[in-house]
């Protein structure tokens, strides 16, 4: 039997340290093998050990499978590939002399224990985060979906990592084309390995020049079932902790995990505090640089003379000035992320007290500029999604508005409108509801109604049922 | 499909354009040939595009689920030749009127804004920005105009409330002082200005219609004219004998925005956030000049084409040859006929052409 | 995409940059001399004009408005600021200024049309400027920052513009003046400021002059030349007729007590009359004058019982008909027309050179002045 599974799988293996093989007896002849490191002792134990050496009357691999294993998943794969599969995944498979297979889920559940994601923190609402597990991911999209209709397409990606992916949708909800348009993406990808889910983000964004993120990403459950509730389709990947939604609108970004759980007029007030901070963020050091080189007439005169004091000893031109600042305020950042927790915070905040005080102190870049600049490179927070790209988008509409005036910061801008609101994938334009205009989704967008109020689900997201009571 | 309009984005892209160029170097003129009666002669002239606009839409309606265009219509029912000449008269249209506003633009940004530079240097950007907006598709223009229309109407309304408190609009009187002849004549002359609606033409193959077509697009017309029609008459009510000096009538109205001179020109950042919509025009304007040539030339480039841009962008370099002012007073007078024909004449014409051609289509079908 | 791709991209991503920073001029403000007001004066062959310009702080100073004014001749106000430009080294900007400052000499011996012409034709210069004539000439009254201890121009263009209002002083801007001297009639005004010093009691510095600036007085032109002066009665009559300015006091004696009316409210209805005149119907509403309590009035306003005695009414009212009435006076002895008689009769009839040369002597004017308490 040279060709046979068993001698294939122990061929592949042969000479890996954690690749375990015990032949037992229980009337006939089994070979029972597990990857040590993947699979749990105690599970392997007692749940396929234990039973088939206490007994001895087994008929066959049918027998075995229902009288003989105690473990609650086991299966039998059809084929070498999913052998494969389940063998790498911590499965344990157990051969009979006749090539026959069965594999028994004995995983280990080691991992990181469920905690409240660093990324979107809440003052309210549930604290629970997805974890590196897959299958606790989707524990707590179940926990919280208890119906039959929410279904998951199981598939395996990654040449190497043979990583195991659900796309999870609500039946009933979700327009079945997008979750097909999904399956068929995923199933396309051809990679070596996917080591987290922002890998397969690339594949389901099917215009791959896109500077703006399509894939919405979250590690909070709630979350991910709030947006499965709406007919978006989720995207769990083992291994990571972070969860992909599609179809992705831009509004989104703007949303925070803990907009559901606050008053909607606060909602409303801290949304539209967020769009007035992008847009400021992106344009005001543009302006400020071009209405100092071209347009000095809009500054009101007694702000002007307070640029024309605190400038008048600067040695560089304003749009130099500001490029300065900004790019210092980005190597801060970069920085900060890349620093140890423990000498993040205070060397941050040192660099940028020392660094900006002793800048305007010595002349080099004035106090207006700095403070715009710090300014905007907050306010691209309230992006979360889209900090880095929008950072990017800052510095360009800075150097034409140096370059050309407010003819650039307009070209750039309607470019920049023009680009997205071209954006569109699994049948949503990436600015609905504003662009196309879609009233009706307006009730959860920069505005925000009171849940109880929102009985329709949003249209610009395909879905089958619009109402959200059924 | 990348060039699907709605007609509600189409009423917006409409209101966008009416409002777009006329608010330039426009009243002046139209102040300097009849002074205080200058709003008049836009009534007239908005009376008669409100006229045409309707048998446009009758066209739309009638070709809502044909979805032919104007070169298809215009084969079927007339002839290819035919077509051919009035597609060749629509884009010389296009190219003028894009080269006017390019012209008042350069002219707004090198004396109002302060930005000076070449006439190359001016129209490229504007050129490029044009061809990735034809690369996008006129559906990204139709939902970019969407969603800038509100901060452009804003900004719009905003820059005229003070001017609009601050003119005295009794002036304005007595009506027709200038003679109703003269004015009507005026109207007549200044027509290529006008007509903005023949930019639906080269949509006419996209427009999803759903249930009004008449409606949205007939209320934007209306807001459209009669804001275009009230600045007008504030402009020629504040400057008075000066109003034909003052060729760029929106940057110097918003001056009395600022109640306390010390407060800035932050009215100019309302202007500048209304040329938003003066560049709107321009784009929607290049795209349909683009799709004159692809008709012209009878194919459909899937992605924009280098020498049909190259072309285009060619030919907005005429005002480094002849001045605006030139180009108005001779070649514009001594084309209006042909003119009036595909702007004023044609419309009237559209349902009973469209009718001849989804006719002719019916007949190939079977 | 190709490496050859990318480096092209790259290539003409440069060059644009390139091109477009070559081809765009733009100035920083600190290449530029920002005038907050200008001052023109006569000289024999020419003008002086006066630029008030901002003098920015040594970059420590960041808080203040620092001015400088700097003086130039020319013959005409072209050659003048190209002057401004060499004398500061910077290219001089009139987008900011807040104020045109005709000196005595220029204004009385001079046709200033041309000035006018050249800063409403200015693409920078904001037709909402305050325009104004001074006693004596322009360039000391600009010079007068140190009595003041503030900007001079931003002085006179608030004071003009937030405060003449209230306090029964008609003002002009830029634009409405050029048009007054242009159409019709061809008449308008010019408020007149006047600095008038008063005591220094300032121990550390004695030396220095203070003062306050006056604009109680207005200068009258025709197609830009002087004509006559008001004084500051005509100048209270004059500002009767418009409804926007109140503020006007009036002293009354109220058995032995002199007590102060002030006007807050004013209704003014003018009607054209057959006989080719017109009759204007002023309602002032008065309230006893207390400096730091601005009334609001109008028809919105809470009722309050009456508190003035009738008599003092009728005192305000026969105070207020003779100033009106020596304004008239003024106004058709000087052949002036600042109440717009021309501009009524135009709407109706529309524009002829009958009617803009008529005399406004020739327009019988019907008034009627009613006084009540608001």
């Amino acid at each position: 039997m040279k060709d046979s599974n068993f001698s294939k799988l122990q061929s592949l293996y042969s000479g890996q340290n954690d690749f375990r093989l015990r032949e037992v007896t229980c009337g006939i002849p089994l070979k029972v093998v597990c990857l040590d490191s993947m699979c749990d002792d105690a599970k392997v134990s007692n749940f396929v050990l234990q039973p088939l050496t206490y007994v001895q009357d087994a008929k066959g691999l049918d027998d075995v499978q229902k009288r003989l294993t105690v473990g609650s998943g086991v299966r039998k794969p059809p084929n070498f590939y999913s052998i494969i599969e389940d063998f790498t995944n911590g499965y344990t498979l157990i051969f009979d002399d006749k090539d026959g297979c069965l594999s028994v889920d004995t995983r280990t559940a080691i991992g990181r224990s469920i905690a409240e994601p660093p990324t979107s923190m809440v003052m309210r609402g549930p604290r629970e985060g997805f974890v590196e597990d897959m299958k606790v991911n989707l524990t707590l999209l179940r926990k919280r979906l208890k119906t039959p209709n929410l279904k998951t397409i199981n598939l395996t990606v990654g040449k190497y990592t043979n990583t195991a992916v659900a796309v999870c949708y609500v039946e009933g909800i979700a327009e079945q084309s997008v979750v097909d348009t999904v399956v068929q993406r995923l199933q396309a990808v051809n990679i070596d390995g996917v080591l987290d889910s922002s890998y397969l983000a690339r594949y389901l964004d099917v215009n791959k020049t896109a500077l703006f993120r399509r894939v919405g990403t979250t590690e909070k459950p709630d979350i991910v079932v709030g947006k499965m509730l709406e007919g978006r389709i989720a995207v769990v990947v083992d291994g990571s902790p972070m969860v992909l939604t599609v179809p992705y609108l831009f509004v989104e970004d703007m949303q925070s995990p803990g907009d559901y759980y606050e008053n909607s007029a606060m909602t409303t007030l801290s949304r539209v505090l967020r769009f007035i901070s992008v847009i400021a963020s992106v344009l005001l050091p543009a302006l400020y640089v071009c209405l100092q080189v071209y347009n000095y007439q809009i500054i009101p005169l007694r702000f002007l003379i307070t640029i024309l004091n605190a400038s008048e000893a600067i040695p560089f031109s304003p749009l130099t000035e500001m490029i300065l600042v900004l790019i210092i305020f980005d190597i801060l950042r970069e920085a900060n992320l890349r620093m140890p927790s423990a000498v993040g915070i205070s060397l941050s905040l040192v660099g940028a007290i020392v660094l900006g005080d002793a800048a305007v102190q010595a002349g080099l870049l004035g106090a207006p500029a700095v403070m715009i600049g710090a300014l905007s490179g907050i306010g691209l927070y309230t992006l979360p999604d889209n900090t880095l790209i929008l950072s990017l988008l800052r510095l360009i509409v800075t150097l034409l508005g140096g370059l050309m005036g407010l003819l650039g910061v307009l070209i750039s801008t309607l470019v920049l409108v023009i680009y997205l609101a071209s954006l569109q994938d699994y049948k949503t334009p990436f600015l609905a509801p504003f662009a196309p205009d879609i009233p009706a989704d307006r009730q959860d967008a920069v505005s925000q109604k009171p849940v109880p109020s929102m009985k329709k689900r949003p249209r610009s997201i395909p879905n089958v049922n619009d109402e959200r009571r059924g | 499909m990348k060039n699907r309009v709605k007609v509600d984005q189409l009423a917006l892209i409409y209101l966008l354009i009416i409002t777009g160029g006329k608010f330039t170097s426009l009243p002046s003129l139209l102040a300097g040939d009849l002074g205080h009666d200058s709003w008049v002669s836009m009534c007239f002239s908005f009376l008669w595009d409100g006229v045409c606009l309707c048998f446009l839409l009758w066209a739309i309606k009638l070709n809502s689920k044909a979805n032919l265009d104007i070169s298809a219509i215009l084969n079927r029912s007339v002839s290819k030749v035919v077509s051919k000449i009035v597609l060749a008269i629509f884009f010389v249209i296009f190219v003028l009127r894009t080269n006017i506003l390019l012209t008042n633009c350069y002219q707004m940004f090198s004396v109002t804004f302060d930005v000076s530079t070449n006439w190359l240097v001016f129209i490229l950007p504007i050129a490029l920005l044009s061809f990735f907006a034809i690369q996008r598709g006129f559906n990204a223009i139709a939902r970019a105009s969407q969603l800038l229309f509100g901060i452009i109407f804003i900004a719009l309304v905003a820059l005229m409330v003070s001017p609009l408190m601050e003119a005295d609009l009794a002036a304005l009187a007595p009506v027709g002082e200038a003679g109703w002849g003269k004015i009507l004549a005026n109207s007549y002359t200044r027509s290529f200005w006008f007509s903005d609606y023949i930019f639906i033409y080269f949509v006419l193959d996209g427009v999803k219609v759903k249930k009004h077509v008449f409606t949205p697009i007939l209320v934007s017309f209306g807001i459209g004219a009669a804001l275009t029609v009230l600045i007008n008459a504030v402009f020629v009510a504040l400057f008075g004998s000066f109003a034909p000096d003052f060729s760029m009538a929106m940057s110097k109205i918003g001056v009395f925005s600022v109640a306390n001179t010390t407060n800035g020109r932050w009215d100019w950042l309302t202007l500048a956030i209304w040329l938003l919509s003066v560049f709107i025009k321009m784009i929607v304007f290049i795209f349909c000049a683009y799709k004159c040539v692809e008709k012209i030339l009878e194919k459909n480039f899937a992605k924009v084409n280098l020498f049909v841009a190259l072309f285009i962008t060619a030919t907005l370099m005429l005002p480094m040859f002849v001045s605006t002012e030139t180009l108005l007073s001779t070649f514009i007078v001594w084309a209006l006929i042909p003119f009036t024909i595909v702007q004023y004449l044609l419309p009237l014409f559209m349902p009973l052409l469209t009718k001849v051609a989804l006719k002719k289509t019916e007949v190939k079908h079977e | 995409m190709s490496n050859i791709k990318r480096v092209a991209i790259l290539i003409v991503v440069v060059a644009l940059v390139a091109l477009v920073g070559e081809s765009f001029n733009g100035s920083n403000i600190l290449d530029r001399a920002i005038v907050l007001g200008i001052g023109i004066d006569a000289t024999e062959d020419g003008l002086e004009l006066t630029a008030e310009v901002v003098s920015p702080g040594n970059g420590t100073e960041q808080v203040g408005t620092f001015s400088k004014t700097v003086s130039v001749t020319a013959r005409a106000i072209g050659e003048a600021m190209q002057r401004v430009a060499e004398k500061t080294g910077k290219e001089a900007s009139l987008g900011q200024c807040v104020v045109l400052i005709l000196g005595q000499d220029y204004y009385e011996q001079k046709d200033f049309s041309d000035t006018i012409e050249y800063f409403i034709k200015h693409d920078s210069f904001k037709e909402s400027a305050v325009i104004c004539c001074c006693e004596g000439t322009a360039k000391d009254l600009l010079n007068r920052g140190d009595a003041l201890s503030q900007s001079v121009s931003l002085s006179v263009a608030t004071a003009l513009l937030d405060e003449a209002e209230n306090v029964a002083i008609y003002t002009n801007n830029l634009l409405d003046f050029a048009r007054s001297q242009s159409e019709l009639h061809c008449t308008g005004f010019l408020n007149k400021v006047k600095f008038v010093p008063s005591e220094n009691k300032d121990a550390q510095d004695p030396d220095k002059m203070q003062g306050f600036f006056s604009y109680s007085e207005m200068a009258i032109f025709r197609k830009n030349s002087y004509v006559c002066a008001l004084n500051e009665e005509e100048v209270m009559g004059m500002a009767l007729f418009f409804k926007d300015v109140t503020g006007d006091t009036y002293v009354c004696d109220d058995d032995g007590l002199l007590k102060t009316l002030k006007v807050n409210d004013k209704q003014i209805e003018q009607k054209l009359t057959d006989d080719g005149g017109m009759e204007i119907n002023i309602t002032l509403s008065v309230r006893f004058g207390r400096t730091d309590s601005e009334e609001v009035s109008g028809a919105i306003t809470a009722k309050k019982d009456k508190e003035i005695a009738q008599k003092l009414l009728d005192d305000v009212q026969k105070q207020a008909t003779e100033l009106a009435n020596k304004f008239l006076a003024k106004q058709a002895e000087y052949n002036f027309d600042l109440i717009k008689l021309h501009e009524s009769y135009r709407r109706k009839q529309g524009t002829s050179s009958e009617l803009a040369n008529k005399p406004t002597a020739d327009f019988p004017i019907k008034l009627t002045l009613k006084v009540e308490e608001n």
